[in-house]
């Protein structure tokens, strides 16, 4: 339940980063930094984003999470094709 | 085209956190002393703010937020105080977090208030993350639980300020060893208050009272600075 409010979080996140990454674009990974003191299971987290982001305009986008320092959740960057690219 | 790589740095909780930030500038600017009180299921978490409210009542203006998955039993509860209380029912969402408060809180007052209680969800894991923009964050866990609770959900006690122990009436009763129970308080969070109380025998509240006068003193808004030359 904590982990999809947190994977819901993350999805809204990563979707108001969408217009300034450009027109018609589709995230291909999301890059997230964990702490251990920041009360999140990264593999209950992995599981409630697939689901989280399925109905969402970044759905298909996976997510790779990585060690970070103290109370750290924070996405360090996005890995982003141009949609266009892809037809 | 080739993937690109975009750097973000961005907090995933930013949203809650600048609603906490705006909720705890509101608090301020109305002078109120915001407390929250987190614990898992049970642990005496109405009981205590039941007792509280009554204690307080003569001498303060209080109100209560709480927060539970249905029903609106403690809030039923806590009004029997006299207090202005709100029930905030979650639905399936196991904690409170800023925007839930601040759509309560709207179109309240604050400022005729001198303490707002937050009962913050039935769980020690969750509100770990989620700060409603609290002054003063009360991690309760009673007699009953276990002296080891505290090593089992450290991130709450790391997060909250102060630990009151509840149902100390039952302590004997069920051979609470209250000297363990403060070694792995101070294994996870050195140093941090520990208050044993009783809800129903009152035990321990001049304590917690004396808390909470010198913290509603602290939240009350800073008078114009005076200076005094020599």
């Amino acid at each position: 339940m904590h982990e999809l409010s947190i994977a819901l979080s993350l999805v809204d996140a990563v979707c108001e980063e969408l217009p300034r990454l450009g027109e018609k674009v589709s995230i291909r990974r999301v890059l997230l930094r964990i702490g251990p003191l920041a009360g999140v299971s990264a593999d209950a987290l992995a599981c409630a984003f697939e689901i989280a982001s399925s109905d969402s305009p970044i759905a298909g986008a996976r997510l790779e999470i990585e060690q970070a320092d103290g109370r750290a959740l924070e996405i360090a960057a996005l890995k982003v094709v141009d949609a266009a690219a892809d037809c | 085209m080739l993937p690109r790589i975009v750097e973000v740095r961005k907090n995933v909780l930013k949203k809650n956190d600048l609603a906490a930030a705006a909720l705890r500038d509101r608090f301020r600017a109305a002078g109120v002393c915001v407390v929250s009180v987190v614990s898992s299921p049970g642990s005496g978490k109405t009981a205590f703010l039941e007792t509280t409210l009554a204690l307080m009542r003569s001498r303060y203006r209080t109100a209560a937020l709480v927060g539970d998955l249905a029903t609106e039993c403690d809030a039923e509860r806590l009004r029997r105080s006299g207090a202005p209380v709100r029930q905030i029912t979650t639905g399936t969402v196991c904690h409170l977090d800023a925007e839930m408060i601040e759509r309560a809180l709207d179109g309240r007052a604050l400022a005729d208030l001198d303490c707002l209680f937050i009962e913050n969800g039935g769980n020690l894991v969750c509100p770990a993350s989620y700060g409603p923009g609290e002054q003063l964050r009360v991690v309760l866990l009673s007699v009953t639980e276990g002296e080891d609770k505290p090593l089992k959900y450290p991130t709450i006690f790391n997060s909250a300020d102060i630990a009151v122990v509840t149902k100390i009436d039952l302590a004997e009763a069920v051979g609470f060893d209250h000297a363990a129970l403060l070694r792995n308080i101070e294994r996870v969070r050195p140093g941090m208050p520990v208050l044993p109380v009783s809800s129903r025998t009152t035990y321990g509240f001049s304590s917690w009272m004396a808390l909470i006068a010198r913290r509603i003193g602290d939240a009350q808004p800073e008078p114009t600075p005076v200076h005094i030359d020599g």
